[in-house]
């Protein structure tokens, strides 16, 4: 599913990401762990395609297809979808308006009509109920005023709507109360497929008790440092990075 | 012969009339004060030797009779015709609980106070006197059409408009400027609004001229013991467009709230110059303008709270989105404050598109272009969905949504 390669990236002369590498396999749930500041939110919105990250060296493919040609949009379309680590306000733009947009968006992509306005409205509020969010968010401004867990829920809800190809969730167990994690990892859970690969940041064990990685990464000083099943996470909540960064650095 | 002589003779040929004495002092005044200039205070910005040579050439051609010409708004309303600067008395309706009389018959006491007030009555062919009898809730809006129509040379146009608001009545006014034909055309427009004691006044402003087209256009409104003005004003029309509202409030309780939108696209310059005088509290005055500019705007917010005026709350905001690298806005709130126990704010911004919510937009499969159509438009409906009109909605939308679509397609580019 998602291949990248030897992948350099840098913002404002800094060289962020290392000749990077990492292969996520169709059906896959991979999750990505590492210190603060190593990168893993720049690894991500580099394949979500953010411009303000030069990209010097390696590649990043979609089932063979070249990502970094593609403007964020077309990724989006072609089915990346990127769960923010801090989800942006944006004031007055309808939260349902930007829903149904982006399906319609997504379907046009695809060749298929706009979504119907009574169809769109009861997938919106079926989402909702799995989520447990209440259908009042449908009318409030993007992230308007949300607090931290509402805004969370609300990339899950986007997520649930578009049905990507590949998810990446950056952090979006971060500020959640318990009720707020079992029901986004409910909602990553509904969308787990043999066609669907997901990718999750965290900085937590917590999270990967309710949603069960494949694979495991530690992701430190611009690098995948380690990587594992799912007992390396354990590790890591009892030693901590600086084992791995000794071993990385020696 | 001089400019001032072709005033004077000008205003001759629009009478005799009830307004003809006026006329000629008006003119008389005008000849020695001139059109403001930007070494005024008040017009640092705003240079208005277009509105001149404009009006220049039209006096050398100066015609009293120029045909009616209009197109009503799709908006439901009583419409009152000022064509060309002449109210259309064929065209007056009789509207319930409201009296509608010329200015050259009416009697009334019109101001010398300001230059352009000189040009308006010095051309004025007439105006109107509209009077909303005391306790009546009148049934629909009552639009005003300012509607210019010339194709050749250049065209002047007067417009004036007295509107008293009686006790207790209640009435909502829409303003509508529009032109139509290829002359150079310069609209000077004045209404005074009297809202007298527990009177309340919805007010829309919507001035959608030609971007050939000058504009200078003064609404000042006195409020009355705990009267309501709810104004909002939108520009997105005109080349060279300077609005003052002036609001005077001398009795206790009254409760104002104005907000605007203008738009200005690369070629255009939009002023608005507000003022609000607190002579007395308690009183509420609260306004709030958004610009959105690829071209110049000019705001200036004024707000000055009288000595014994204690109790006042005024609040004024000003926040302006700047399109292109060479948009210009020069914003100024003003406080001043001789009062005490007054609850006053200011706040203005300048600034771009968050491009950190763009880049959001379009990772949630929104192209570039719909990203920040969807962002500017999200901005300006934040204050043009405070225009308190109902009847205006459906076109403020469209006509708002239209004017941004071709500001922000060229800017994508
Ligand atoms: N615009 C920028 N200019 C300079 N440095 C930047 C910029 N953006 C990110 N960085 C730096 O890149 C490094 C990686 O940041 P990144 O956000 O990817 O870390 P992270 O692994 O997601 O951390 P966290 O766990 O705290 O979310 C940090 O040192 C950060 O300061
Ligand atoms: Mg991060």
């Amino acid at each position: 599913m998602l291949d990248i390669k030897n992948l350099s990236a840098s913002v404002g002369g800094a060289e962020i990401l290392h000749d990077l590498s990492l292969s996520v396999g169709t059906g896959e749930v991979h999750a990505i762990m590492g210190p603060n500041g190593s990168g893993k939110s720049t690894l991500a919105q580099v394949i979500a395609g953010r411009d303000d990250y030069e990209v010097t060296g390696g590649s990043v493919t979609l089932d063979g297809e070249d990502l970094l040609d593609l403007d964020p949009e077309e990724r989006a379309r072609e089915g990346v979808f990127l769960g923010f680590q801090y989800p942006v306000e944006i004031p007055g733009v309808n939260n349902a308006y930007l829903l149904k947009a982006a399906v319609n968006a997504q379907r046009a992509h695809r060749g298929l009509d706009e979504i119907d306005a009574f169809e769109f409205l009861k997938l919106a509020k079926e989402k909702m109920a799995l989520l447990g969010m209440d259908q009042k968010f449908l009318n409030r401004g993007v992230n308007e005023g949300f607090s931290g867990g509402e805004k969370k829920r609300n990339e899950i809800l986007q997520m649930a709507m578009l049905e990507p190809r590949l998810a990446i969730l950056d952090e979006t167990d971060s500020g959640l109360d318990i009720d707020a994690l079992k029901a986004v990892a409910h909602g990553v859970n509904a969308l787990r497929s043999p066609e669907r690969s997901i990718v999750l940041v965290t900085h937590y064990q917590r999270l990967l008790d309710y949603i069960q990685p494949d694979h495991v990464h530690v992701l430190s000083g611009g690098k995948i440092v380690r990587s594992g099943d799912k007992t390396l996470a354990t590790e890591l909540e009892e030693r901590g990075y600086d084992w791995l960064k000794e071993a990385a650095n020696g | 012969m001089s400019n001032s002589d072709k005033l004077r003779s000008a205003a001759e040929q629009l009478g005799p009339d009830g307004l003809s004495d006026l006329r000629s002092r008006a003119a008389e005044n005008f000849g020695t004060t001139g059109f403001p200039t930007t070494r005024m205070e008040d017009w640092k910005y705003t240079d208005l030797s277009i509105a001149s040579d404009i009006s220049v050439a039209a006096l050398d051609d100066f015609r009293v009779d120029l045909p009616p010409s209009y197109e009503i708004p799709d908006i439901e309303a009583h419409w009152l015709i000022i064509s060309n600067g002449s109210p259309q008395v064929g065209g007056l309706s009789a509207i319930d609980g409201v009296d509608i009389a010329l200015l050259s018959e009416a009697d009334v006491d019109l101001q010398f106070d300001l230059p352009l007030a000189d040009l308006n009555l010095a051309l004025l062919s007439d105006g109107l006197k509209l009077t909303v009898n005391a306790g009546v809730n009148v049934d629909k809006p009552v639009g005003l059409l300012f509607f210019d129509d010339a194709d050749t040379d250049s065209l002047v146009s007067q417009g004036r408009v007295i509107i008293d608001v009686q006790k207790g009545a209640s009435v909502q006014v829409i303003e509508f400027h529009t032109t139509r034909g290829d002359a150079r055309k310069y609209a000077n427009v004045f209404v005074d609004l009297n809202i007298e004691d527990n009177a309340r006044v919805d007010y829309a402003r919507l001035q959608a001229r030609d971007l050939s087209a000058v504009q200078t256009a003064r609404l000042s409104v006195a409020a009355g013991r705990d009267a309501t003005l709810r104004h909002f004003a939108l520009d997105t029309g005109g080349k060279l467009v300077r609005n003052d509202l002036v609001i005077d409030i001398a009795k206790t309780g009254a409760d104002v709230e104005f907000n605007g939108l203008y738009l200005a696209d690369a070629g255009q310059h939009v002023d608005n110059h507000t003022r609000v005088d607190h002579r007395v509290g308690p009183a509420h005055s609260k306004q709030e303008y958004r610009g959105i500019i690829k071209g110049r705007a000019v705001w200036n917010g004024k707000a000055v709270v009288h000595e014994g005026a204690d109790g006042t709350d005024a609040q004024q905001a000003n926040h302006n989105l700047l399109m292109s690298e060479r948009a210009e806005i020069n914003a100024k709130p003003e406080l001043e404050i001789y009062a005490e126990d007054v609850k006053c704010s200011h706040g203005t911004t300048v600034g771009q598109l968050d491009e950190n919510a763009v880049f959001y937009l379009r990772t949630r499969c929104l192209d570039e272009e719909q990203a920040r159509r969807l962002m500017t438009h999200a901005f300006a409906m934040g204050v043009a969905h405070r225009c308190p009109i109902d009847a205006c909605t459906t076109w403020v939308d469209s006509h708002v949504e239209d004017a941004l679509n071709a500001l922000v397609a060229e800017d994508a580019k």
